[in-house]
């Protein structure tokens, strides 16, 4: 350990071998799958609302990832069955998250695919769910004295509703739940679809 | 494809496990020129053997300081030429810390009361959340560890910092980088991946900014004036020869996507930890202890252990964040595997630094910048510990996804690294200015708030994480069950974290203090012999 | 000053630490060794699920024993009165595409069948049955009762599937022998008295909301199919809708949404919505997602597990679980994410409302496994075909 640069070319050299099992393979299997038949490429708008999904920092409380039924009761709580590599040909950036102080919503065009129930919870989370800790996001909506044609005014219970007016949805938070909407994959995994099944139980499949 | 892709799984992991004999055959056979001697590489002669610390009460007196620097002489002059980078460094980091902490207690009271501060879209918890990481681990803990490398490089590798100005610069443009980052973040412009926010337009400055700090380090190595590399230094160059390259790989914009895309960011992302940030902190911890307690570590064959187990175990943990995901089972347990063999490099380590801690624990008494390190270095092993015990695919179904996660991020990152830092900042400063700190009493205030703070911080997280898993996990229990368990732990946590950041506060007032005090007053310690030191 | 202490020159590596290293490594080598085992079995599993949701590893004769043997019996005879025979039907004689537009569509409406006519309430069966199902059972059929063996290919059932989700049922005989085939001989025709009047206030109710919450079908679906969590509504009996939202009121039934959507309600609303779901029919768009083991499922559901106390659900759901009115809903078709959300919820208390409080016990005797097995067989079984009270619950 008295020479410099074969300490940094070992190190480097244990990195590539790193970057190689973690970063190329990886690739080079999963480039390999083609989308899960029945998964649609986004829409413009879904799109837009992907970005807002961003931009508000969702994935830092909900992941899209549902655990296989071995794991964890998952697609009990109506959060789809387990994903797998390609269910996710279309997505960019990645947004798998690693948080789940709220639920997972890969599939939750599927379970809630209200766009008005959305827009509530979006305004108010309280308003539906008294325990929720979901920040409120009413920058993504605007107050207005009589909704215009074209306007979406959200539903609002008594309590929650404003004195005056009606509260009517930007179109960030239209975008926003059309993409929350398109969060449905209810087709079946493909039988050598890529995923971790490390929980897959012991024993003879049955 | 199973055939291949099992053979590339065990090629790899034997090649991790044949590195690893071939290395414990080396050291127990002398096959590699170091010895317990090279570990005296950090004092100069006759300073072995004495304790070197500014900041101890006793040393608070007239003679104090100048008795610490009885024993640095030659260094002295090496330190000068270093001090304009490393204070420009080390008082950015604190600024973030000091910012970014804030950020920090905000997203945990945003947690709780959540409908506090909703009107701004800046202010929201997602992006508060987000300013908070991308502030304190490429503002505070990122420049406050190359600011430390910027001081110690110099005095293992007894000579100058080369490129002196370059620091400056590079700090600048740093500071620029993460302020851009923070900026773009805060309105919502940002690249979607945790630990890759900071859009990756404004990640080239950055890159820029680097370089700028790896040149005059790698510069300084190779043209040292001792043969032998002390331990601090392996960890410094194999850290920056890494971080750039991940940082790099990383960043490159629209070539990934969907799954392969996350592995990329999780390989990435427990780098930046695992290669980038516990090399700081480690490299740090192996200079900082011996050199205060005035005695070598107690065995230099088991740092070589420590620092090659780390690099072949480290670099390949990063897909245990993706367990039980849309990823190859293959590439999950490859993972699961070497987080369980980072014991080995934890040991090694944990047994230098804590053993030599314990031969001398009247140092723990005298020293406070000692205390914080050898407790930081304890948190390594914990977080360590904690983290190979987290990825066994049992333990991980319950902490997965839940607030558990996060108090290991903190243990790891704050517990570790920042306490290493802390105690690095107190130890340098008054040979920086060459006065003791200002308000000596304000250091054992910022240890005991910042050591009961994080202490109800961890425990009150761990145990809402683990009661927030259970819930999770029980079907019979609504997903609401798993959000109103956790509730009164993230309110703990809010306490803890708004007793750190007090801490924080005073750490960084006497840090301000200590630099004043020295524009006030012309520098006291002059170095004696500025042209020794740097002739080459 | 502390002495300076004798250090040795050299240590080697500490014995413990290399037995640390030598037991992590093999528990490491071990670990890999099994991961591709995990892969096997997670495939399996995989597999076994698109098998289950097309049900394709069954012969024509297992097919009928289990899908229509429990009305037609299990030698065709039918039952007189109510379920038409098989054997001799001209149906069944006609080519094999009537039988094959039945399955998929199923019949509400009334039908000739020799001499005697019965009030025809099939359930469609394309949810159910995979197109190569469909030929085998067709087959089998045709062959065994009927002595006709011409084929029938799994492309013309595909075709004809495609047509069958947007048509519906065939409104009794007349339809079929004038869409499909003359040679059936006179039918009865399509009497006004089944024909549904649609409540407008109710669709408006459903459709659009009341101004006050979201509209039923904003989750539920225009045709009250549901999905993953949220149920299928369309056939379930009048009054239990109507007593589920009462439920949500009283606190007895827990759903914070339907809590809030059912506060908006007035009691007659509630009525016009059950009524309006009850005669709705829509195709099935439920499939077992929860890895229940449906052998298992079947024998809960068809006869129970007397050894642990558990009743089959047909007991009280009726036979095919279509329910039996008012009190009983119709199973069959459910997601079944669902139907394990509500067994779990009899056990944890946040439902708390059924007839003598019988599911509160069944349900906590149900154990994970099986809790998955039933819900997945019920998402199998074909959607409640129409009631034989349609009509008469709007009071009119």
């Amino acid at each position: 350990m008295n020479r410099m640069v074969p300490l940094a070319i070992l190190a480097l050299a244990i990195l590539a071998f790193a970057t190689l099992m973690l970063v190329i393979a990886p690739a080079i299997q999963i480039r390999s799958e083609a989308p899960t038949p029945g998964l649609k490429p986004y829409t413009a708008q879904q799109l837009r609302g992907r970005t807002q999904y961003v931009a508000q920092g969702c994935i830092y409380c909900h992941s899209q990832q549902p655990r296989s039924i071995d794991q964890a009761p998952d697609a009990e709580r109506g959060w789809g069955r387990a994903s797998v590599a390609s269910d996710y040909a279309y997505d960019r950036p990645h947004l798998l998250g690693t948080m789940r102080t709220g639920p997972d919503l890969f599939n939750v065009g599927a379970r809630l695919p209200s766009r008005g129930w959305h827009l509530t919870h979006l305004y108010q989370p309280r308003a539906i769910f008294g325990w929720s800790i979901m920040p409120a996001y009413p920058y993504l909506f605007e107050r207005k004295e009589h909704a215009e044609p074209g306007d979406v005014v959200i539903i609002l219970p008594a309590d929650r509703a404003p004195k005056k007016g009606v509260i009517v949805a930007k179109r960030e938070a239209l975008d926003l739940v059309a993409y929350l909407q398109s969060l449905d994959h209810t087709f079946p995994a493909p039988t050598r679809a890529v995923r971790d099944d490390g929980y897959a139980e012991k024993g003879e499949p049955r | 494809m199973t055939l291949t892709i099992g053979l590339l799984l065990g090629l790899s992991f034997f090649a991790s496990l044949l590195a690893l004999a071939f290395l414990i055959w080396a050291v127990n056979n002398r096959q590699l020129t170091i010895t317990q001697h090279d570990a005296y590489t950090i004092f100069t002669e006759g300073e072995a053997g004495h304790p070197d610390d500014a900041t101890t009460e006793g040393s608070q007196d007239e003679g104090g300081a100048a008795r610490a620097h009885h024993f640095d002489t030659e260094r002295a002059g090496i330190d000068a030429i270093s001090r304009p980078a490393v204070v420009t460094l080390i008082s950015s980091g604190i600024a973030w810390l000091a910012i970014g902490s804030i950020f920090g207690l905000i997203a945990s009271l945003k947690l709780h009361w959540p409908d506090w501060l909703v009107g701004e879209a800046w202010l929201t918890f997602g992006r508060v959340r987000t300013l908070h990481l991308n502030m304190v681990i490429y503002g505070w803990l990122s420049m406050t560890g190359i600011g430390v490398a910027m001081w110690v490089a110099p005095r293992i590798f007894h000579t100058a910092l080369r490129y002196p100005k370059l620091p400056i610069i590079g700090a600048i443009l740093w500071n620029v980088g993460v302020a851009a980052g923070a900026i773009a973040i805060a309105s919502g412009w940002n690249d979607g991946q945790e630990w890759l926010e900071i859009p990756w337009q404004i990640d080239i400055l950055i890159a820029i900014a680097g370089s700028f700090f790896v040149l005059p380090l790698l510069a300084t190595a190779a043209r040292r004036h001792v043969k032998h590399i002390y331990v601090t230094g392996w960890y410094y160059i194999a850290a920056l020869c890494w971080f750039p390259i991940l940082f790099f790989i990383a960043n490159i914009p629209y070539i990934y996507s969907g799954v392969q895309e996350a592995t990329v960011n999780w390989w990435f992302a427990h780098n930046v930890l695992g290669l980038w940030l516990t090399p700081l902190g480690v490299g740090a911890a192996y200079y900082f202890i011996p050199k205060i307690i005035g005695k070598p570590i107690y065995s230099y064959s088991l740092s070589l252990l420590g620092f090659w187990a780390l690099a072949l175990f480290y670099s390949q943990v990063g897909i245990h964040h993706l367990i039980g995901g849309p990823v190859p089972t293959w590439v999950v347990t490859l993972s699961i595997v070497h987080s369980v063999m980072m014991f080995v490099p934890v040991i090694a380590v944990a047994i230098n630094h804590h053993v030599t801690v314990a031969r001398n624990l009247w140092a723990l008494k005298a020293s406070v910048p000692l205390r914080f390190i050898s407790l930081g270095a304890v948190m390594y092993t914990l977080a360590s510990f904690q983290g190979s015990i987290e990825a066994l695919r049992s333990v991980n179904s319950v902490t997965h996804f839940t607030q558990y996660t996060v108090a290991h991020a903190h243990l790891g990152a704050y517990g570790f690294v920042s306490f290493v830092m802390f105690g690095a900042v107190y130890h340098m400063l008054p040979r920086i200015t060459g006065r003791s700190w200002p308000w000596p009493s304000m250091i054992p205030a910022h240890f005991w708030l910042v050591v009961v703070g994080f202490a109800i911080y961890f425990i009150g997280l761990t145990i809402g994480g683990v009661l927030q898993g259970f819930a999770m996990l029980d079907v019979a229990r609504p997903f609401s069950d798993s959000v109103q368990v956790v509730l009164p732990y993230l309110e703990i946590r809010s306490l803890g974290g708004a007793v750190m950041v007090v801490g924080h506060l005073i750490f960084a007032a006497h840090f301000l203090a200590a630099l004043i005090q020295r524009d006030a007053q012309a520098p006291a310690a002059q170095p004696h012999d500025t042209r020794s030191a740097v002739s080459t | 000053m502390e002495s300076f202490e004798p250090y040795e020159e050299f240590k080697p590596i500490p014995l413990p630490v290399l037995i640390i290293a030598v037991a992590l490594a093999l528990w490491g080598v071990f670990t890999l060794l099994d991961n591709g085992k995990a892969v096997t079995v997670g495939r399996a599993e995989r597999s076994d699920q698109i098998a289950d949701q097309h049900a394709n590893r069954q012969n024509g004769a297992e097919l009928f024993v289990s899908r229509c043997a429990t009305c037609h019996q299990p030698n065709g005879s039918g039952v007189e009165g109510a379920i038409p025979p098989l054997a001799s039907s001209p149906f069944l004689k006609a080519s094999p595409e009537v039988a094959m537009h039945i399955l998929l569509n199923g019949i509400d409406g009334p039908i000739r069948v020799g001499d005697a006519t019965f009030e025809g309430h099939m359930p469609s069966f394309a949810s159910v049955l995979s197109d190569a199902d469909i030929v085998r059972l067709v087959t089998h059929v045709r062959g065994t009762f009927a002595d006709r063996h011409d084929l029938l290919t799994e492309g013309d059932v595909a075709t004809a599937r495609l047509l069958a989700g947007r048509r519906g049922a065939w409104q009794g005989g007349q339809e079929i022998a004038a869409r499909l085939d003359a040679s059936l001989g006179p039918q009865p025709p399509m009497s006004s008295a089944t024909q549904a009047a649609i409540d407008p206030i109710a669709q408006k109710l459903v459709s659009q909301g009341n101004g006050q919450t979201w509209a039923c079908a904003s989750c539920h679906g225009m045709r009250g199919q549901g999905s993953a969590s949220v149920p299928r509504l369309a056939g379930l009996p009048a009054a239990y809708i109507a007593k589920q939202l009462g439920d949500y009121v009283t606190g007895k039934r827990r759903n914070e949404t339907m809590q809030l959507v059912a506060r908006t309600l007035k009691p007659q609303d509630m009525r016009r919505i059950g009524d309006y779901y009850s005669v709705m029919r829509a195709p099935s768009n439920a499939r077992a997602s929860l890895g229940g083991d449906l052998v298992r499922g079947e024998r809960l559901v068809l006869d129970g597990d007397w050894a642990r106390g558990l009743p089959s659900c047909v007991s009280c759901h009726g036979p095919s679980t279509f329910g039996v009115a008012p009190s009983f809903p119709a199973l069959s078709a459910q997601h079944p994410e669902y139907t394990a959300a509500q067994l779990t919820a009899w056990v944890s208390g946040t439902r708390d409302n059924s007839t003598g409080r019988l599911m509160n016990g069944i349900a906590a005797r149900l154990n994970d496994a099986d809790r998955r097995a039933v819900a997945d067989y019920l998402a199998t079984l074909p959607p409640v075909p129409a009631p034989a009270t349609r009509g008469r619950t709007n009071g009119k």
